[in-house]
């Protein structure tokens, strides 16, 4: 079952489990979490599940509610995303999830499109203006743009920082790699982080990367924040805005 | 390194007739693949169209490298890469003249999908919602973005990955070859290391075949042209509702020196193919 847990840096204050009945979040003590501060609004947030995927909605809240660093009305949570108030933020526990069968009214208006069709310019933003009023609302502040970037915090490579720019990005010894590694018995190839639609998924290479700790089982998606340990550096991915 | 390369394409087991075209110029190193649309027969002409330009231009570029390149100067792109974002947009301007020249033509168009090797450098080019993937230490990663609704809803968060692959939107795409008089290409460039698999195919293979099967087959299948048959006869028993197309490139290491007899004894013991020795 999903959890979430409230920190205030790196404290535990509360635990809670998500169940069918929705989390609320908020300054005032009839909440499930309460968040003592006040920067955070009485009634500031709620957690729940809808369609199978948990979902954070903020409740016009004056400060507003974040996931990882972006200002939301409604968004999708994944596991590991950090969903801050104020100053606290809630840690995210989606394992053990069994992903149930997505349905939404979508479907049902949706007409079926078997041939392959294009939108003029027109058409497209009508498409997405609708496609966005139906479903989730995820709003992004206005005039953000998010950069994807790996800082080095130790270990010796031929620069400081690298804007993630492509689709895949090589970390190694090899010349032919984006992030190069400096020094002996370096592997050409030693991991590879690769964008999709979603986010910035690593994998391994010659290499296991160890990410917050922990070594990745497959390609994992990095949230921001996150701590990269792979042949002896120590990288930080964060998204500038 | 050394280069071998196989392709499929197949008509698929609902419709009549197949609207994809692909191109392996294997002296060239280019790898061309286009999955047309339009009503009638125009799909078809859309794609073949797009492919032989591409492949055209790119030979006129390798004899010519200073003839004159069409399009938005990029930078930081090798001379390959900008090349083949020449050749696409011209592509583009050809497909797009010829269906304002045949009014029965109107509103074909297709998808574009190119990889030219140089050496150890990748370049891809790419409109549309075919794909290409490199397969390297046995993970399949996507070297396009589709330029589809459902794609671009789920960059703006508005969608799931898995919801994406549930929607009956997916074959509304947001730039295609051929339906406007410009269109946006994007070029992506990487390095590619010994072992690398290199997959460029249609949605006819993705809608039907789940990336882990596409990664299992291609690492149990090392020869390309059998690997390629493989994944389209997959396609097809999953139902093959759309044509499929497909290309897959494997890169070996160019035996070279001293140990050079080594490395091909292994490749026969590993593979048991018969290409490790030479082209």
């Amino acid at each position: 079952m999903a959890k979430l847990s409230l920190m205030f840096e790196e404290k535990l204050v509360k635990e809670v489990p998500v169940g069918s009945r929705p989390v609320r979040i908020g300054r005032s003590p009839d909440n499930d979490l309460v968040v003592d501060n006040l920067a955070v609004s009485n009634d500031h947030a709620r957690v729940y599940f809808e369609a199978g995927r948990l979902v954070v909605e903020d409740r016009g809240s004056l400060n507003g509610t974040f996931v990882n660093d972006l200002r939301v009305e409604r968004a999708t949570l994944h596991d590991g995303d950090s969903i801050w108030v104020g100053k606290h933020h809630i840690k995210v526990d989606a394992t053990g999830d069994a992903p149930l069968p997505y349905e939404s009214g979508r479907k049902t208006t949706a007409p079926m499109i078997n041939e392959t069709m294009v939108l003029d310019t027109k058409v497209r933003r009508d498409m997405l203006q609708q496609a966005a009023a139906m479903g989730e609302r995820t709003q992004f502040a206005a005039g953000r743009i998010r950069v994807p970037t790996i800082v080095v915090l130790s270990g010796r490579t031929d620069a400081k920082e690298y804007v993630l720019t492509n689709k895949l990005t090589t970390i190694g010894k090899s010349a032919m790699a984006t992030i190069k590694l400096r020094g002996w018995f370096k592997p050409q190839m030693a991991a590879q982080i690769n964008q999709r639609d979603d986010g910035y998924y690593i994998g391994s290479g010659d290499k296991i990367p160890v990410v917050n700790g922990v070594a990745i089982p497959g390609p994992t998606r990095l949230n921001d924040g996150d701590l990269v340990e792979l042949s002896g550096v120590r990288l930080n991915f964060i998204v500038r805005e | 390194m050394q280069i071998s390369s196989g392709g499929a394409t197949h008509v698929g087991m609902v419709r009549t007739n197949n609207e994809d075209c692909f191109r392996i110029a294997s002296p060239l190193n280019l790898f061309v693949l286009a999955d047309g649309m339009g009503g009638e027969a125009h799909g078809e002409v859309a794609s073949a169209l797009a492919v032989e330009t591409v492949v055209k231009h790119c030979i006129e570029g390798r004899e010519n490298p200073a003839a004159a390149l069409l399009g938005e100067a990029k930078p930081g792109l090798t001379p390959k890469g900008r090349r083949l974002l020449s050749a696409i947009h011209l592509a583009n301007q050809k497909v797009f003249q010829s269906a304002q020249e045949h009014p029965e033509r109107q509103g074909m168009g297709a998808t574009l999908t190119t990889a030219w090797i140089d050496g150890a450098q990748l370049s891809v080019g790419h409109v549309g919602d075919s794909r290409v993937y490199l397969l390297r230490t046995g993970q399949l990663q996507q070297l396009t973005s589709d330029h589809s609704l459902v794609a671009e809803q789920v960059r703006r968060g508005l969608l799931t990955a898995t919801e994406a692959e549930q929607s009956n939107l997916q074959s509304v795409l947001l730039r295609a070859l051929g339906t406007q008089p410009q269109v946006e290409v994007d070029v992506e460039e990487v390095g590619l290391f010994p072992g690398d698999v290199l997959l460029l195919c249609s949605d006819g293979l993705t809608r039907m075949v789940t990336e882990p099967e596409i990664a299992g087959t291609l690492q149990a299948e090392p020869v390309p042209q059998r690997a390629a048959e493989k994944l389209v006869q997959l396609a097809n028993e999953s139902g093959g509702i759309d044509n499929v197309t497909v290309i897959v490139v494997s890169f070996r290491p160019e035996p070279k020196g001293w140990f050079s007899w080594l490395r091909r004894g292994a490749h026969k013991s590993e593979g048991g193919n018969g290409f490790a020795g030479g082209r």
